[in-house]
């Protein structure tokens, strides 16, 4: 597998702050992988995503994106390759209107405006917005919002696309609707998308799962692996998965596989159990 | 303290041409020292519902009685401190309340505005400073200086600290980690033990069915359903109209139901449904 | 907060919203200069005739312009008042001490009343059927030619609609944190000037805060969809000038005209 980010022993200090938010980090990240970084709060997962992007610098070690380095030299070249989808959709909503925010990005390429109204029409209609080109961010709900910022990523065509906290601030309704269209985008194109994420369900669909804590590494599996650590996740302020909560407590009375077992399997096992009786 | 909303209607910008209905003649009874959940839909009427109780708007028409406090469209904005004293109120992301220089003195604002001596807020600011669960260490620090989610818990120290009856809570974990959160909401349902009113405005539906006593679910600005979590979530007509989104273990339930597995009443917490399971496999 | 009619912009469609917006921004400065020209009872009734000729086409309910009024009621009651008892006259009707009321002295503050309603009426009509991102283009474009005095007018154009943009944000901002001091106690508006202004700080400080804060992170995002200085960059929005707009202009100066010949008559 080709790798896409590189990043070697990197360190990253808020300069009001003593301890590193990024602590002599490494990670290889492949070219259209799925990898979700997961963490408590304050961990460094949004800090890693800034340094990836150049948007602040490293105090030590290397960050290559798709062979460039990461420097003063090749930053507009290396952000022209990703996109960040930020989480607070009222914070990163430039535009006056839908079209105009999902332009921007474009503008800053100095790409024609043909082209723009063009690009700008099939990037609304990738995520189903195209309905709501002339609206105002404020007529707009949470979910609607972030659908926007993807449009605005989407336009100017990366290949990396950042998800950081994303969905945290969006009611039920919007999580899913971000979450499904990110799914969508995984299956029709070619794409690596680094989530970043406290929720362990929004995880499952990734093929590496990175756990970060204070600044480093500590694990990095695939999501079944990661997922068998069970209650142990709470050390990493995660939560143990929903099926083996339940297969935990059914443990005690009922026979169960060892590992662990997504909500399909469970029940499939609890119904194997259940009609030998 | 009883809340009981009588016929209230509340509309925004009234008589202009940009009128927009918040609440649609809403009857509640809130009752005195139990955990309610206040769930449904974003802009369905819930946060314009809680603000009425400490009159931070008022309604169009109707009454909301809180204690023996009366309030009406003629209600002014004088004297309510004695009311605002009693019905403590954490907005959804409360941190951006923060202002003082020290967490301790931001802690003891409102108590102090509330009439509280000095001496008493300090006593109150290293107490809640505990109970959020952050050390005493942290009074000197500036607000300013901590992390989002340990400024989160000094803005609900700030709100605790005036030691109101009644504690209304806007999504309060909002952005946390599962960990911070689950402590977040102990931390409310051992006030609500300790004799406190607690009313909490939230999607998770999870936390409804571990939490709260009772529940009452707004849909455009009108109450849908009042009454407990469990007869709520098993009421077919909320459910069919997407009005109500079911608890995971709910969810798993039905999912089991289409596997041979029968459930009169669904389990809308972890518990209720590894118990259902064990007795349904074990066949007795 | 919200009740600020003046300055807002509301959605609809009508020929008057399809004008250029730089043609609009343009004849309503206009027209507040030639206001000063009516002089007598038939050119004042002229344009307050045109105005409303205008309200009535622009298919909004007339009670928005009326409630544009409001916020400037005192400053208009106070100078019609000024006017009604200060005008001074030789065949005063009432005469106390310093004040004087006369047919001069009401004709006058007629006159003003009905400026302010011209002026008021107008400029309401432009921001109801403008947005104040067109409102922000039209600034732009007639600020053009300071391009060649060095003047960054595209960057000035995007922060003022970045600006505008997150107006309604703060405002929303304002009443939560209003809200959330109240709830703790905090009365707005009581006690003396000294309390007054004390009970701003918690309001004012947290205001800041986030301002800030949301400052910082538009930039991330701005910077991370790769913006660098306003150089290179290129323009999706753009205005285009119709025969409708030439059409307005063509009315502005017939109005023009016929307010010169009334004004003489």
């Amino acid at each position: 597998m080709e790798k896409i980010i590189s990043i070697k022993d990197v360190t990253y200090t808020y300069p009001e702050s003593k301890q590193p938010a990024i602590n002599n980090l490494s990670l290889d990240i492949y070219r259209n992988e799925w990898v979700s970084i997961v963490g408590r709060n304050g961990s460094g997962k949004s800090t890693l995503a800034k340094l990836i992007d150049g948007l602040i610098e490293s105090e030590s070690g290397t960050i290559f994106v798709d062979g460039q380095e990461v420097n003063e030299e090749n930053i507009w070249n290396i952000r022209s390759k990703i996109g960040i989808v930020f989480q607070n959709p009222d914070h990163q909503f430039v535009g006056a209107t839908v079209e105009d925010d999902v332009a921007f990005g474009l503008e800053n390429q100095g790409v024609p405006r043909d082209e723009m109204v063009k690009e700008v029409d099939d990037a609304l209609k990738m995520v189903d917005m195209q309905d709501y080109k002339t609206r105002d961010p404020q007529s707009l709900s949470g979910g609607q919002k972030q659908r926007v910022a993807i449009a605005g990523v989407l336009a100017t065509k990366p290949s990396i696309i950042i998800m950081d906290e994303s969905t945290s601030m969006l009611d039920p309704n919007g999580r899913k609707t971000v979450l499904d269209l990110v799914k969508q985008l995984r299956d029709q194109q070619d794409m690596t998308i680094i989530s970043i994420t406290h929720d362990i369900e929004e995880t499952e669909l990734s093929e590496r799962i990175v756990v970060l804590r204070s600044g480093e590494v500590v694990k990095e599996a695939d999501p079944k692996a990661i997922y068998d650590m069970g209650s142990e996740l709470t050390k990493y302020g995660l939560e143990e998965p929903f099926s083996s909560q339940v297969a935990s407590l059914l443990k005690d009375g009922i026979k169960l596989p060892e590992g662990y077992l997504n909500e399909e399997e469970l029940i499939e096992n609890i119904w194997k159990l259940s009609s030998k009786m | 303290m009883e809340i009981i909303f009588k016929n209230v209607t509340h509309s925004y910008e009234a008589n202009s041409p940009l009128e927009g209905i918040g609440l649609n003649d809403v009857s509640l009874a809130i009752h005195d020292k139990k955990f309610t959940a206040i769930v449904g839909k974003t802009g369905s009427g819930k946060s314009t519902l809680v603000r009425h109780i400490n009159a931070l708007i008022k309604p169009t028409s109707g009454t909301i009685k809180v204690g023996d406090r009366e309030i009406t469209p003629e209600t002014n904005n004088k004297n309510l401190k004695s009311l605002r004293k009693n019905v403590g109120m954490v907005f959804q992301f409360p941190e951006s309340q923060l202002f003082e220089d020290t967490v301790e003195k931001d802690i003891m604002f409102g108590p102090m505005n509330f009439g509280m001596s000095e001496s008493d807020a300090k006593e109150s600011a290293k107490k809640m400073i505990k109970l959020v669960g952050l050390g005493e260490e942290y009074l000197d620090k500036s607000p300013f200086d901590l992390s989002g989610g340990q400024m989160r818990r000094v803005a609900i120290a700030g709100v605790l600290a005036s030691n109101p009856e009644t504690i209304i809570l806007d999504e309060p974990t909002a952005g946390l980690d599962p960990v911070g959160r689950k402590e977040i909401m102990d931390l409310f349902k051992n006030l609500q033990k300790q004799g406190r009113t607690i009313i909490l405005i939230t999607h998770n539906m999870d936390d409804v069915a571990n939490y709260a006593e009772e529940m009452v679910v707004i849909h455009d600005a009108k109450v849908m359903a009042v009454g407990k979590p469990k007869d709520i979530f098993n009421d077919k007509e909320l459910l069919t109209n997407d009005i109500l989104t079911l608890p995971r273990s709910a969810v798993f339930a039905q999912k089991l139901s289409k596997r041979d597995f029968s459930f009169p009443q669904l389990p809308i917490t972890i518990s209720e449904l590894t118990a259902e399971i064990k007795q349904q496999v074990h066949g007795d | 907060m919200n009740k600020l009619i003046l300055g807002r912009y509301l959605p609809g469609d009508s020929i008057i919203y399809r004008l250029d917006p730089r043609g609009k921004f343009l004849i309503t400065f206009y027209f507040i200069g030639i206001v000063f020209l009516a002089n007598n009872v038939a050119s004042y009734g002229f344009l307050l005739l045109f105005v409303l000729f205008s309200v009535y086409i622009s298919k909004i309910n007339l009670g928005f312009f009326i409630k544009g009024l409001r916020p400037m009621l005192w400053l208009i009651l106070f100078t019609v008042l000024l006017q009604l008892f200060f005008t001074p006259s030789n065949d005063p009707i009432w005469h106390w001490g310093i004040l004087t009321l006369s047919t001069d002295g009401m004709r006058i503050a007629a006159y003003i009343f009905i400026r302010f309603v011209l002026i008021i009426f107008i400029s309401t009509l432009l921001t109801l059927t403008t947005t104040p991102i067109e409102i922000s283009d039209s600034i732009e474009s007639i600020l053009k030619p300071l391009k060649v005095i060095k003047f960054p007018v595209t960057q000035v154009a995007l922060m003022l609609s970045i600006a505008l943009r997150f107006v309604p944000l703060l405002i929303d901002e304002t009443t939560k944190i209003m809200d959330a001091q109240r709830a703790r106690g905090v009365d707005f508006g009581e006690g003396g000037v000294m309390q007054r202004i004390k009970s701003f700080v918690p309001i004012l400080i947290p205001l800041f805060v986030s301002s800030f804060s949301i400052a910082y992170d538009l930039a991330i995002a701005m910077e991370s969809r790769g913006y660098k200085d306003g150089e290179g960059r290129s323009k999706y929005r753009v205005l285009s000038w119709a025969r409708r707009d030439n059409v307005a202009l063509g009315v502005m100066i017939l109005i023009t005209i016929i307010l010169l010949f009334i004004r003489s008559y």
